[in-house]
């Protein structure tokens, strides 16, 4: 897959150099410099699309937008293309974040109406502040292209869009596997898990739209150079459904197919001419007709048959791992791993599902947290994580206070869990999957990801060999390939103790683990217990198979209609009066006293 | 004071619109977590075909009725083809992306049918007007903020005391439980579809006599239904249909006193803002992440 990418990069500039030595003729050229600039849209487009599930349907509006920056500074302010091109990304880039940061914490199909919103309002605008942007006539006049005070040939500014089409592309790809790309397709996965994770789902979001917007405003500065006159009409609601289309009919999600899908569409409409009325009709019709049959796009679909004629082996070789005692230590001073807990109290409307709920989990012991059904116990769990906030009461990882932050905020102080239905992020390879929960060690910059550093790639293969590690830790390394969902269920739970791992906690909440597995099976959980707390992780576990609390548990703390009844030994808790009595109903004594 | 009536009486009109476009919005997103993003052609679709129905000769009544039919029939196949194959992925790309496609479509066919030209559809609502505090408008243009009311009373009825009201709520709540329950969760969501279509083309058969009927009548009204819809709480039927009166109205006073322009950006600013300040809407619930 790296070799055909490399040779797709190779292509991509084998045709960038030949396509001006072939084009006959200024019109032909034109074109291609279009399709260029679509292409730019697009790829940036591909990263808000493909990678966090995300629609935007005003990418025409952000376009509008860096068209009419960079023509207003152009005619206004004499800058030269390239400066006004940047300064439009970044206008563009902060009506992104603008846009993107409110929308995209609540629900991310909402990002879809609030930008063709967007782009009735650019238009608006457009119309209105006449002084301005000329109103309905528009800008004319638009300098022809020019880079420091030089006046580009038509070939020159040909290499200007072709360097900065091959760049968008590379750059685009570098992000897509780097951690923000692979934390993004987890978030668009599985939201929840991402953030028990420590990502930082709407912050990953807000940025695809920004990478979204700053291609787009770059983009149409370009366009307004390119056509040297731009009005209203030209950005209209058809060309963002346009640019949606290049993405997904390329393939999201890939790094040639957005450029594949650009170079289509902007060649479809010449032989569309005869449509006329139609064309629009056609433009829905495609759309459909891609999701139906060929929802990965050309791209995608040539991926997923290449791999299924020639997969990859699924197996890693576990010699490359690093051993995961040494992924998980923590330096002495900071091994504590203390959970702390007071007077957690939490109530859903007139319910009080947690009263008052102390614990203490002393650093290094597994603890396991039972109770009858509605006892409390999910909502203790849920609570710690982050995912709901207590009402009164509060919490502590070695002596951080953590209520009131979010759970991601939270899982980076150190707190990992599992789910009781496991969370995966289904269509991430296995490796890729604790690849995520290394996330939040990963300490380069977004420049470096950008750039793929030598310093990126050395982390990345770092990331990498810990997450073999840790599947090996759990005999998952002959999976280490294979797509999460493909994984039977009980192999499923593992790779999840795997995922929490790989974010180096202080302490692994296990929520229910043993749930839905075999006897063996609980057998092996019962050691990879024993061996995680032996590294010096505390373990919280939620459980109801007695067995294996007994087993493994140092102390064991009961709750029951939100309140604990009891915390001790497993041998004391055992034989409490009161424990017995919340799981039968009545006390021993009672009983025999009846009997 | 006759213009401040007269922009109060008209901004409830539009807004009635509003509230009925984002009432359907509502309804679709309790029961699938999922809308119909060509929720606003069903506007066009009910305003166009009464006019249609009207020149073959059908009276008004009738071809106002099959009209709001129609609306619900779109609902409910665009339900079908569109949204359900897609509702189980992970992501909402695939059933957005499936009802723009169709949404685009059906506008440009109408707009080929119509050669782009608006028609109007006569009504009696319209045959003269009524001065209220010096204010003229349309018997028409009182009737359609009652409708919107009635709208919301009537699913409040019906939630409250019928068995398939009782199963949207449920589903609502939580698809699974109530799929164990026994109910059919398919059958609940095509006729949330179905019931928001209706909604939709009611409201376009209303507006038509006052704005007249054309291809592109749904996208505006469809684009500021949602975004009261999210203003308002997308959970919460009371809420969006108040927030969309109010939004009418404050949309005729900008109008009247800056300008057309300013309406639409004052309009969806307001909604970025909300979103900012109160991420659930005005009146909606929190929903909780389910973990």
């Amino acid at each position: 897959m790296r070799h055909l990418t490399l040779l797709g990069f190779l292509a991509l500039a084998a045709i960038l150099v030949a396509v001006p030595l072939a084009s006959s003729n200024e019109y032909e050229l034109r074109l291609f410099m279009l399709f260029l600039i679509y292409g730019i849209i697009a790829v940036g487009l591909n990263v808000l699309v493909g990678l966090t599930g995300l629609v935007s349907l005003g990418q025409a509006g952000l376009f509008a937008l860096g068209s009419y920056t960079g023509a207003i500074l152009a005619t206004r302010a004499g800058f030269d293309m390239i400066s006004a091109s940047l300064v439009a990304a970044l206008v563009a880039g902060l009506f992104g974040v603008l846009l993107a940061y409110p929308t995209v914490r609540v629900r991310g199909v909402y990002l879809a109406v609030v930008t063709i919103a967007f782009g009735l309002i650019v238009e608006n605008v457009a119309i209105e502040w006449q002084s301005l942007t000329g109103g309905t006539t528009g800008i004319t006049s638009i300098p022809s292209p020019n880079v420091f005070g030089m006046r580009l040939s038509g070939y020159a500014f040909y290499c200007v869009l072709a360097v900065f089409l091959f760049l968008a592309t590379a750059a685009a790809h570098n992000l897509k596997v780097s951690r923000y790309g692979r934390a993004m397709r987890a978030v668009s996965q599985s939201e929840i898990a991402a953030r028990a994770l420590g990502v930082d789902a709407t912050g990953l979001r807000t940025l695809a739209f920004v990478a979204a917007a700053v291609t787009a405003g770059l983009a149409g500065t370009f366009y307004a150079f390119l056509n040297s006159y731009i009005s209203p009409d030209i950005f209209t609601f058809s060309d963002s459904v346009r640019f949606l289309l290049m993405v997904i009919l390329g393939g999201a999600a890939s790094t040639f197919g957005p450029v594949l899908g650009a170079y289509i569409l902007t060649y479809l409409p010449e032989y569309l001419q005869e449509f006329a009325v139609w064309q629009k009709f056609a433009y829905g019709a495609l759309l459909l007709v891609v999701m139906f049959v060929m929802p990965r796009g050309i791209m995608g679909s040539l991926a997923y048959g290449l791999k299924r004629l020639r997969p990859a082996p699924r197996a890693v070789a576990a010699c490359e791992g690093l051993p995961a005692d040494g992924t998980l230590r923590r330096e002495a001073r900071e091994q504590k791993s203390e959970l702390v807990a007071r007077d957690l109290t939490v109530r859903f409307g007139g319910l009080t599902a947690l009263n008052k709920a102390s614990l203490r989990v002393k650093p290094g012991e597994v603890h396991a947290l039972i109770g009858p059904n509605g006892a409390g116990k999910s909502t203790f769990v849920n609570t710690i994580s982050g995912f709901y906030q207590p009402t009164e009461g509060a919490f502590e990882l070695d002596g951080i206070q953590l209520a009131g932050k979010r759970s991601h905020e939270i899982a980076r102080v150190g707190l990992s869990r599992t789910f009781q239905n496991t969370e995966l992020f289904s269509d991430m390879s296995v490796l890729e999957n604790v690849m995520v929960g290394y996330q939040q060690r990963l300490g380069y910059g977004l420049v470096s990801a950008l750039l793929r550093t030598s310093d990126m790639r050395r982390q990345e293969s770092e990331c990498r060999r810990a997450a073999i590690g840790l599947l090996t830790f759990v005999g998952l390394e002959d999976y280490a390939n294979e797509e999460a969902r493909f994984l039977p269920f009980g192999l499923q739970r593992r790779l999840e103790i795997a995922r929490a791992l790989a974010a180096r906690p202080r302490l692994l909440l296990l929520d229910e683990p043993a749930a839905g597995l075999t006897t063996q099976e609980i057998d092996e959980l019962e050691v990879m217990i024993r061996r995680i707390a032996a590294l010096g992780v505390s373990v919280l576990l939620i459980e109801h198979h007695v067995e294996l609390i007994m087993a493994v548990a140092d102390t064991v703390t009961v709750l029951d209609y939100g309140q604990v009844i009891a915390s001790d030994t497993p041998s004391v808790v055992q034989d409490d009066p009161r424990v017995i009595e919340a799981y039968f109903g009545t006390s021993l004594d009672h009983a025999k006293a009846e009997a | 004071m006759t213009t401040v009536v007269q922009y109060l009486l008209s901004g409830l009109a539009i807004g009635g619109i509003y509230a009925l476009v984002a009432l359907g919005f509502h309804i679709m997103w309790s029961s699938a977590k999922a809308v119909n993003f060509a929720h606003g052609d069903t506007l066009m679709i009910g305003g166009l075909l009464a006019v249609y129905l009207l020149a073959a000769g059908l009276p008004l009544g009738l071809a106002c009725l099959v009209a709001i039919l129609a609306g619900g029939l779109f609902g409910l196949v665009l339900e079908r083809v569109a949204v359900r194959p897609f509702l189980g992925q992970q992501g909402s790309v695939g059933w957005m992306l499936t009802t723009i496609a169709v949404g685009i479509m059906v506008e440009s066919f109408a707009t080929i049918q119509t050669q782009g030209y608006a028609r109007p559809l006569p009504s009696p609502g319209i045959a003269s007007s009524v001065h209220i505090l010096g204010a003229g408008v349309y018997p028409q243009e009182l009737v359609i903020p009652l409708v919107a009311l009635i709208a919301m009373f009537g699913l409040r009825a019906l939630q409250r005391h019928t068995l398939v009201g009782r199963a949207m709520r449920a589903v609502a709540h939580n698809k699974n439980a109530a799929a164990l329950m026994g109910i059919n969760v398919n059958f609940v969501v095509a006729f949330s579809f179905a019931l928001a279509g209706l909604l939709g083309a009611a409201a376009g058969v209303l507006v038509a006599p006052v704005v007249q009927a054309s291809a592109a009548m749904g996208v505006l009204p469809g684009l500021k239904g949602f975004a009261v819809a999210i203003i308002g709480g997308i959970t919460s039927a009371p809420g969006v249909v108040i927030t969309g009166l109010a939004y009418g109205v404050m949309e005729k006073f900008v109008e009247g006193y800056i300008s057309t322009a300013a309406r639409e950006i004052i309009g969806f600013s307001l909604m970025i803002l909300t979103l900012l300040v109160f991420p659930q809407g005005l009146f909606g619930k929190r929903e909780v992440m389910k973990v």
